[in-house]
């Protein structure tokens, strides 16, 4: 194993989160825990591409609004998570 | 082009004032129908506001405060009506709650000029020198514009236990549980907190503990609970909030008084919760 940087807070909270992700979707149907995890490992993924790693408002904004999203997903009444396409026009001029 | 039409309106105005015209078509408003709007007349009563604005889809924008100018003559008295007016006329995008535009729903709490409170029962101050700075309440995650995060209030108040609870079984006949008027003149002055959470995002000891202390807002409601003649586990209610973070981190700074929007007192109902702690 190659030594790897140490990972500041920011970085292990985003890793946490995205465990938890993975981990409530082991709980729920087979068909939906693929689905999960393909719809949140491609917005980590997308995510930590594009956002600059110092923008820490943005960063920390993402991260409880992925918080709340796993708070609702454990419920065991919810059974899937689906996502939506919207192609944004600027109107503001 | 308007400057013409204007002139050639004045000719047949002075045309019709020397024949005895009307009375109809003297009275019609004499707005000249060119196709772009006349610009608004320069009014003395033009207020600019400094809203904070900060938008989670274009990340790399800091926050920042953005002017606007309002003509107060066309606006209601209101906070809120400005900001609607801005929201219609200038600028779509500007973020906001807000529901019942009478005080009682406590969506549109925010940050005016300094002080918390609501912007439906907060007048637009008319000295018109110097902006009025709007924010969203502070010390408190930002979703979009004026809207912040309220999950930790809301989880504080729903860790009060603000329900009856009850140890003798419930009357058979679904009958209502007596309470004379003396004791239901103790909850006047807490029943009616709506949860605008005004007084604990004014509160600095909350500012810099919001995890654990719970804040004037859910300890004016726990009061209320073990002030409820009715209720029966008053003691165990006690017992849950004698806490060193819970409640004693209130040291009576009094901010949440200054700023509940509602004219109720959450410091005065601390003090009693911690006088009957004492006693318990």
């Amino acid at each position: 194993m190659t030594t790897r940087a140490k990972l500041s807070g920011i970085q292990r909270q985003a890793l946490a989160l995205y465990r938890g992700f993975l981990r409530t979707a082991r709980l729920k149907s087979p068909e939906e825990r693929h689905r999960i995890e393909s719809v949140v490992s491609a917005e980590f993924r997308e995510n930590a591409r594009n956002v600059d790693r110092r923008n820490f408002v943005y960063i920390e904004y993402l991260v409880r609004r992925g918080k709340r999203q796993l708070e609702q997903l454990k419920n065991p009444d919810i059974t899937g998570l689906s996502t939506l396409e919207i192609n944004k026009v600027s109107s503001i001029p | 082009m308007a400057a013409a039409a204007l002139l050639r309106r004045s000719q047949t105005a002075a045309r019709a004032l020397l024949s005895p015209a009307p009375l109809s078509s003297r009275l019609v408003a004499s707005k000249p129908h060119s196709s772009s709007p006349a610009p608004p007349p320069p009014s003395a009563s033009t207020k600019t506001f400094s809203i904070y604005r900060w938008d989670p889809d274009s990340p790399s924008t800091k926050p920042h405060l953005k002017d606007y100018k309002v003509d107060l003559s066309d606006c209601g008295p209101m906070v809120l009506d400005a900001l609607l007016k801005i929201k219609n006329e200038q600028d779509p995008s500007l973020t906001f709650r807000r529901s019942c535009r009478e005080g009682i729903c406590g969506s549109c709490a925010m940050n005016i000029d300094g002080d918390n409170g609501l912007a439906c029962l907060t007048k637009i101050s008319s000295e018109s020198k110097g902006a009025s700075t709007i924010s969203p309440l502070p010390h408190m995650f930002v979703v979009k514009d004026l809207v912040v995060d309220m999950t930790n209030f809301y989880n504080q108040y729903k860790s009060v236990e603000p329900w009856l609870k009850r140890k003798d079984p419930p009357s058979p006949e679904g009958k209502e549980i007596p309470q004379t008027k003396a004791d239901r003149a103790k909850l006047d002055g807490m029943y009616e907190c709506i949860l605008c959470a005004c007084c604990s995002t004014s509160c600095p000891s909350y500012w810099w503990n919001p995890e654990e202390y719970l804040g004037p807002a859910a300890l004016l409601h726990a009061n209320r609970w073990i002030q409820d003649s009715r209720d029966q586990y008053t003691k165990e209610r006690l017992d849950s909030i004698n806490d060193e973070f819970k409640l004693y981190r209130c040291h009576t700074i009094k901010n949440c008084t200054h700023a509940c929007p509602k004219g109720l007192n959450p410091a005065k109902q601390i003090d009693t919760i911690k006088k009957l702690q004492l006693g318990a």
